[in-house]
């Protein structure tokens, strides 16, 4: 009951930012839909020629990337390297008996779930005019299970390596570059650009050893239905296997960080 | 009465690492492959203990290493050498048993979330700590009560006045009733009458709640009103360490005589009993060795018309601000 009630605190101090909240879901909107559009222009391009997705897929693919990007891409780096550590707002953390990993995963949570409420709502509203649950396989518990458990893992692997990246503002002077660095490697390994599955076969081997795809990738795949029951232990030992690394890499950077902490700007 | 030893603090050194450019173009093109550093003193070889319930000023200029001690002290800072112990814990541990008993509260830096009323991050505070809700209900209205600030409860904190904003963040602070209290300059930047409620508030609650408690502050008036105590630091290390009496009586050397006088007399002739600090009939200010103010008041009385006469010691800020300036030059 206590993890709730202080969860909900963060819900309310949440609230207070309905419009931040709203322009950042827009932004996570406008890349897939345009994406989307440029998919349009090149199935229209090349009827008559065969494609290595449908064209109802690739719609889908695009809604629940909205879904996705808006709940699972986590966006705590910037707080963590600029408020807490160069501007010393660590100091508040540092001085209270709770684990910071636990309060900055309770104060991203809600970003994260109001947008992805505003997703939720953007998909219901365009399910009908694009049709984006045609080719999806029905729901089933086993399905439902799937999406929720790759859910939480992606979302945590997500947290996790944003944790790293902000963390590394301990020992350099900008953090911006790691940052930008990270982002554009996201958009191409986590799918944001292009499904995974129709690109080369060496980039999905690569893709497939780094974390990037088990956060937003495989999610999405789970939500349209195209992990298949071959497919799916990979998936899951991919995640596990990335939450052990990030969790072990991101506590060892936490305890060194700390060291050279010098509470600057307090 | 001797209160058992809670703080220790032994050989404490803390030097910090920064990078040194050199001025202009080439200084920047060389440091893009070699980097300078150097290490700053900001603390270098101070020990020290504090008694339970002792409420101890720690006095300084800018840069001495007041607040870098108290990061220390609190666990914010790893020392670079020396020991530190707190209630029995090594503070840069940072076990939850050691941060339920302190709390650290520094100037107008804030733990309270800007767009919401205090009481929602007092609710957050409680959670944290684990204070159970009767425990929680009962300090939180002592403080309200204390600091007078009831009607600010649900007002949203960026609404704030900085006094009302810095009594919010004491109690923030202080809502888990911690027994050692370390207070960075908690009066920085409040006006007059704001500086003497919370100077009250602090003497208040060192009284009821016998909390230890360790504050800095730029106004000696804070810490001539709070502290018994006074541990004097400048470069990272302690000049003095004791009583504030005992202050005067080690450093000054001097005692000012303040006569007023009856009829007008020429200042040079004043300044033959000591050193004239300040002149305007009717009224004088003479600066004399310690041990010769009694021979020095004497002669004033049988030479000059004198309708009143005062030795006094020196300001205490006088002889602080004296101190610094000699270990200057």
């Amino acid at each position: 009951m206590r993890h709730w009630r202080m969860l909900l605190l963060h819900f309310e101090h949440t609230f207070e930012y309905r419009s931040r909240n709203f322009v950042w879901f827009l932004v996570e909107l406008v890349n897939p839909l345009l994406i989307l559009l440029y998919w349009y222009w090149a199935i229209g391009d090349r009827s008559g020629t065969s494609l290595p997705i449908s064209a109802s897929v690739i719609t889908a693919y695009y809604f629940w990337m909205i879904f996705a990007g808006a709940i699972l891409s986590v966006h705590i780096e910037e707080d963590v390297a600029v408020l807490d550590i160069q501007e010393g707002g660590l100091s508040r953390y540092l001085l209270r008996p709770f684990p910071y990993f636990l309060l900055k995963f309770y104060e991203e949570l809600p970003w994260r779930l109001i947008q992805g409420i505003f997703g939720l709502i953007i998909i219901a509203g365009f399910a009908v005019i694009f049709r984006i649950f045609d080719g999806i396989t029905p729901l089933t518990w086993g399905r439902i299970l799937l999406i929720i458990e790759t859910c939480i893992a992606g979302y945590t692997i997500s947290f996790l390596f944003k944790m790293i990246v902000g963390l590394s503002a301990f020992w350099v002077t900008d953090y911006q570059g790691l940052h930008q660095f990270t982002e554009v490697v996201m958009l191409a390994f986590a799918g944001f650009l292009v499904p995974l599955d129709i690109m080369p076969e060496g980039f999905r081997t690569l893709a497939n050893i780094l974390p990037f795809p088990y956060m937003i990738y495989y999610p999405v795949m789970a939500m349209i239905g195209r992990i298949d029951s071959q497919a799916l232990p990979p998936v899951i030992i991919g995640q596990m296997v990335w939450l052990i690394i990030l969790g072990v890499v991101s506590l060892r950077i936490w305890k060194a960080g700390t060291r050279l902490y010098a509470g600057v700007g307090q | 009465m001797e209160y058992p030893m809670i703080i220790t603090v032994s050989h404490l050194r803390k030097y910090y690492r920064i990078h040194k450019k050199e001025p202009g173009f080439t200084g920047s093109l060389r440091s893009l492959f070699h980097r300078k550093y150097e290490n700053v003193r900001a603390v270098n070889d101070i020990s020290f203990t504090i008694g339970e319930k002792e409420l101890v000023g720690f006095i300084g200029p800018n840069g001495a290493g007041k607040t870098t001690t108290l990061k220390c002290l609190s666990g914010l800072l790893y020392p670079t050498d020396g020991t530190v112990s707190v209630l029995g814990f090594t503070p840069s541990d940072r076990r939850n048993g050691y941060l339920k008993q302190i709390a650290l509260v520094m100037g107008q830096k804030n733990q309270l979330w800007w767009d919401l009323p205090a009481v929602e991050t007092f609710l957050l505070n409680k959670e944290i700590y684990e204070i159970p809700d009767d425990r929680y209900r009962k300090t939180l209205s002592e403080l309200v009560e204390l600091l007078d600030v009831e009607k600010l409860l649900n007002v949203q904190v960026r609404k704030l006045s900085l006094g009302e904003r810095m009594k919010m963040e004491l109690i923030a602070a202080l809502i888990h009733a911690p027994r050692v209290l370390f207070l960075d300059e908690p009066t920085i930047g409040l006006d007059v009458v704001m500086q003497k409620k919370m100077r009250d508030f602090i003497r208040d609650y060192n009284s009821i709640h016998g909390s230890t408690i360790l504050l800095t502050s730029h106004y000696m008036e804070d810490v001539k009103q709070l502290a018994d105590r006074v541990i004097i630091i400048d470069h990272g290390e302690i000049l003095y360490d004791g009583k504030l009496d005992n202050l005067v009586r080690k450093f000054a050397r001097h005692k000012m005589l303040s006569v007023i006088l009856e009829t007008y007399v020429p200042p040079e002739k004043l300044a033959g009993i000591g050193e004239l600090e300040y002149y305007e009939f009717p009224k004088a200010l003479i600066s004399v060795k310690r041990g010769a103010s009694n021979v020095a008041a004497a002669q004033l009385l049988q030479k000059f018309p004198v309708a009143d006469l005062n030795i006094e010691e020196p300001d205490i800020e006088d002889i602080i601000r004296d101190v610094f300036t000699k270990r200057k030059n």
